[in-house]
């Protein structure tokens, strides 16, 4: 593609914005709010406070124990790699001695 | 049992007991009057929100330790607060819009507080991913993103004062109602102690790893060198 073509492709999706915002505005604008309208008696949204506070400590508590508990069989899962480790050391230690 | 042990079973203990106390406090302390009963979420939404930047600035010290001294042990504690970070820092945005959805109406806000915040937790969470996956170099990158991770605990904290957002400012800790405060500072001391504990085992946890290294090197050189 030539930078005349690239020009011609820019200017002419530049005419359709525009047209199409022209158009938009000529829309009577329906949707939006013209007045605030009071309204008596409305049903206000009823949410219970206690539950949204059960739920939020909820999971901070269920949060750290599971960190905990991965934690804690992450420790014993390494001790027990390091015991391995040192009857190994131990093993190969010894072997050498006898050689 | 080791000094460690001993103080690690006493906070342990103390925990348990923090535990059992300060629901007690939350539940005695006055009930807030325009947000009512979700503003108890506060007492530990705010000390998980200061553990986080606790543990970002943890982070950042053992990364700073590590790039410019190559301390080890300094890059062990920085692993070890960049995950609590990641916990405290999940906390903070779990519990933030349950309050939001029941006193704003909304669960969510694009708002400068909530949004650094993401951030926050988003750059933890890639500091956890870059040592993760990061290769031979993971762990030096990972303690370059700490060190921004930390220059944008600032931005979190002072974001309400500087931009217009939903989200209280921070005169509301220092202008506490006086019945309120010693429920909010037991839930402080509790959630404090609770990342102090996690961060001992988790540190041991590494330190544990690498003892595990030396000894797998070791292991690996007496069997190279047995003839």
């Amino acid at each position: 593609m030539t930078i005349r073509t690239a020009l011609h492709a820019a200017r002419r999706a530049t005419t359709a914005s525009a047209l199409a915002c022209a158009l938009l505005s000529l829309a009577p604008a329906t949707a939006r709010a013209q007045e605030f309208v009071k309204v008596e008696n409305a049903v206000r949204e009823q949410l219970p406070a206690p539950q949204f506070v059960a739920a939020a400590y909820g999971f901070i508590w269920l949060a750290i124990l599971t960190y905990v508990v991965v934690v804690a069989r992450g420790l014993g899962r390494t001790r027990r790699d390091i015991e391995e480790l040192r009857r190994r050391v131990e093993r190969a230690s010894g072997g050498d001695k006898r050689t | 049992m080791s000094t460690v042990g001993r103080g690690l079973a006493v906070a342990v203990v103390v925990a348990g007991v923090g535990f059992l106390m300060v629901p007690l406090l939350i539940v005695s302390a006055p009930i807030e009057p325009v947000m009512g009963v979700v503003q108890k979420i506060f007492y530990f939404h705010v000390p998980c929100a200061i553990m986080m930047f606790v543990s970002t600035f943890t982070a950042a010290g053992g990364s700073i330790a590590y790039l410019f001294r190559g301390s080890e042990r300094g890059d062990r504690i920085a692993h070890a607060a960049g995950e609590l970070g990641v916990l405290f820092g999940a906390c903070v945005l779990v519990t933030g819009p349950l309050w939001g959805r029941k006193a704003w109406g909304v669960w969510w806000q694009w708002d400068a507080r909530l949004t650094s915040c993401l951030l926050l937790f988003l750059i933890l969470n890639g500091y956890l991913l870059a040592r993760r996956y990061g290769g031979p170099a993971g762990k030096k990158l990972a303690a370059a993103l700490a060190l921004f991770a930390a220059v944008d605990v600032p931005l979190v904290y002072k974001s309400v004062d500087i931009w217009r957002t939903v989200h209280p400012q921070t005169t509301v800790v220092p202008s506490l109602d006086p019945r309120m405060r010693p429920a909010f500072w037991a839930a402080f001391a509790l959630i404090t102690l609770v990342w102090g504990i996690l961060l001992t085992l988790r540190v041991r946890l590494e330190d544990l790893r690498a003892t595990v290294d030396d000894l797998d090197l070791l292991t690996d050189d007496l069997a190279e060198n047995r003839p």
